[in-house]
C-alpha cells in the first residue's frame, strides 16, 4: 500500500449510524453475533415445528405465505417512496435557497415530532375525508413520509461528510452545482449513506407491524386475528418474533454485502 | 519575460478586496498576468496568496473590485462562470482527485460531460496527458492506490484535459513527502517550458527562481513587492520580504 498520508483520496469514511445493526462487512469469522442470532432463530423455529407440531405448525401455515407477502409489499413500496423523498429532503436541507431550506427543515421537524402510529391514523382519516383510500395505501403514504424525513437527515449528513475539496475540484473543471452533486458528491456520499439507509429500511420493515391496526392483513395482523380465535397468545407471538427476526437478519446481511461492494475504490 | 508583457493581459485584477468576517484577506490588490507569463506568488501563510488565487476562478467571491479573465468579468451575472472555469485549470494542495473514479475516468469525465467529446477521443487525450506526466501505466487504478506525488501529477493531467488557457496552482507540493516534490515540480517546469500561462502559489523557492517570469510577494493581504525572481531574491527592498526570505532560505 504505497499511499498512507492522504486521507482525502480515501473518500472520508464517517459513520453516521445510530447503532450497529448492520453486520460489519469485514467480519470474516464464522461465529459472530449475526450468525448466532440467525442460526438460533432458525433452530428455534424448526424445533418448535418439529417437536410441537400441534399449535406451532398450524400457526406457521396460517401466517406464512400471505402475511409475509403483505409485509414485504408495504415495505418495498414504502422504501421506493421514502428513499427518493429522503434524497430530495436532504438536498433541500442543504439548499442555499432559504425557502426550500425552510420547507425541508420544517417537514423534518414536524414529522420527527409525531409518533408513527399517530401519523398512520392521522393520514388515513385525513385522506379518507377526500378520497376513498385503502388502509394499505394510506399506510404506505404515512410510512414513506415518516421515513423520508429521517432519511433526509441521513442524506444530509452523508453529503456534508464529503470533503469540500471534492466539489471545489469539480467546480474548477467547469461542472455546475447540479452536475457536481450528481457526478461527484452523491456517488461518494452513497457509501456513507448506505449503512444508515439500510438500517432505516430494516427499521421500516419492523414498523410496518403498526399498520395491522388499520386492518391491513400483514404478518402482525394475521397473528392478531389468529390469536382472536385460538387464544394462543404466547405461541403465536413467539412465531411472529422469530419470523421478524429471521427476515431482519437476512436483510441486514444483504445491506452489509452491498456496503462491501461499495468499498471497491478503497485500495485495500 | 519582457516581450510577453506587451500583449493584452489574460488576467486583470483591479482593486480587489475580500473579507473573512471583519478580517480583510485581500486589500486593494492589483495584478496583471500576460498570456504565456509564469507568475509565482510567495509569502507567509495567512498572507492572502491562496485567497487571491482562488478568487481568480471564483472559488472565493471577492467583495470589491474587479477580476477579468480573457476580458470577461468573472463576477458579472451575465457571464457564465462555469464556462470561464473551463479555461482555468486548477491544481489543489490536497490533489482532490475523485476517489470513486479510476485515474483514466478522472481525466475523461469533464471532457466527456462538458466538452461533449466521445469516450474514445477523451481517452486518447487522457492517455496522452498521462504519458506526459509519466504515469501511463496507472490509467486503470483508483487514486487511493497512488502515492501523493503520483496523485498530484494525475490532478495536473486532469486539469489539462480541459485544455485550459491558464493553470492555477495552489501550493501543489505542500502536502507531499519531500522525496515526491521533485516529480511534481518536473511536470510543472515542463508545462512552463511549453508556454502555458501559470499562476502558482508555492513555498518552493527553487521553483520560483528557475521558472517564474515574475515573483509576487504578499503579506497581510497586500502585494508588497514584485519583480523578476532575481531582483526579489537577491536584492529585496521591503523589510518584510527580507525577513521572510531570511526565514525560508
Amino acid at each position: 500500500m504505497p499511499n498512507t498520508e492522504n486521507s482525502h483520496s480515501k473518500g472520508n469514511i464517517v459513520m453516521v449510524t445510530d447503532g450497529a445493526s448492520i453486520p460489519d462487512p469485514r467480519e470474516s469469522r464464522l461465529i459472530n453475533a449475526w450468525s448466532i442470532a440467525l442460526a438460533g432463530a432458525i433452530a428455534a423455529l424448526l424445533a418448535l415445528c418439529l417437536f410441537w407440531p400441534e399449535p406451532y405448525r398450524e400457526i406457521l401455515s396460517y401466517l406464512l405465505p400471505d402475511g409475509v407477502l403483505i409485509t414485504f409489499k408495504i415495505t418495498v413500496l414504502s422504501i421506493c417512496c421514502a428513499v427518493p423523498l429522503g434524497l430530495v429532503t436532504g438536498l433541500g436541507r442543504i439548499s442555499r435557497n432559504r425557502f426550500i431550506n425552510l420547507l425541508a427543515s420544517t417537514y423534518v421537524e414536524v414529522i420527527r415530532g409525531i409518533p408513527l402510529l399517530v401519523q398512520i391514523f392521522y393520514i388515513y382519516y385525513a385522506l379518507s375525508r377526500f378520497f376513498l383510500v385503502s388502509g394499505t395505501t394510506s399506510a404506505v403514504i404515512a410510512i414513506s413520509f415518516c421515513y423520508g424525513a429521517y432519511m433526509g437527515e441521513v442524506f444530509r449528513a452523508g453529503i456534508l461528510a464529503i470533503s469540500k475539496g471534492q466539489s471545489e475540484a469539480a467546480r474548477s473543471l467547469g461542472f455546475n452545482r447540479f452536475q457536481t452533486m450528481f457526478y461527484v458528491v452523491l456517488p461518494q456520499a452513497w457509501r456513507t449513506i448506505l449503512p444508515p439507509v439500510g438500517n432505516e429500511c430494516i427499521a421500516m420493515l419492523k414498523d410496518t407491524s403498526l399498520v395491522s391496526i388499520m386492518a391491513v392483513p400483514d404478518l402482525m395482523h394475521c397473528a392478531r386475528s389468529f390469536v382472536g380465535t385460538t387464544y394462543l397468545y404466547f405461541e403465536t407471538y413467539t412465531i411472529i418474533a422469530l419470523i421478524y427476526l429471521i427476515i431482519t437478519l437476512i436483510l441486514s446481511k444483504c445491506v452489509s454485502i452491498m456496503e462491501s461492494r461499495l468499498n471497491y475504490y478503497d485500495g485495500k | 519575460m519582457t516581450e510577453s508583457k506587451t500583449a493584452a493581459p489574460i488576467i486583470t485584477i483591479r482593486n480587489v478586496w475580500k473579507y473573512f468576517g471583519q478580517l480583510p484577506a485581500l486589500q486593494d490588490v492589483n495584478l496583471d498576468v500576460a498570456s504565456g507569463e509564469r507568475v509565482v506568488i510567495i509569502g507567509p501563510s495567512g498572507s492572502g496568496k491562496s485567497t487571491l488565487l482562488r478568487s481568480i476562478n471564483r472559488l472565493e467571491e471577492i467583495d470589491k473590485g474587479e477580476i477579468r479573465v480573457q476580458g470577461q468579468d468573472i463576477m458579472a451575472p451575465e457571464n457564465d462562470i462555469n464556462l470561464i472555469r473551463r479555461n482555468l485549470g486548477m491544481v489543489f494542495q490536497q490533489f482532490n482527485l475523485f476517489p470513486h473514479k479510476t485515474v483514466l475516468q478522472n481525466l475523461t469525465m469533464a471532457p466527456i460531460k462538458l466538452l461533449g467529446l466521445s469516450r474514445e477521443e477523451a481517452e486518447q487525450r487522457a492517455l496522452g496527458l498521462l504519458k506526459k506526466v509519466g504515469i501511463s501505466d496507472k490509467a486503470n487504478v483508483y487514486p487511493a492506490m497512488l502515492s501523493g506525488g503520483q496523485q498530484q501529477r494525475v490532478a495536473i493531467a486532469r486539469a489539462l484535459a480541459m485544455q485550459p488557457a491558464i493553470m492555477l496552482f495552489d501550493e501543489p507540493t505542500s502536502a507531499l513527502d519531500p522525496e515526491m516534490v521533485g516529480e511534481v515540480l518536473d511536470v510543472m517546469v515542463k508545462l512552463a517550458e511549453e508556454g502555458m500561462t501559470m499562476v502558482c502559489v508555492t513555498h518552493e523557492m527553487g521553483f520560483a527562481r528557475t521558472v517564474a517570469d515574475r515573483c509576487i510577494f504578499m503579506d497581510h493581504g497586500q502585494i508588497v513587492e514584485q519583480g523578476s525572481p532575481d531582483a526579489l531574491f537577491n536584492s529585496p527592498r521591503h523589510p518584510r520580504l527580507r525577513q521572510f526570505l531570511n526565514q525560508v532560505l
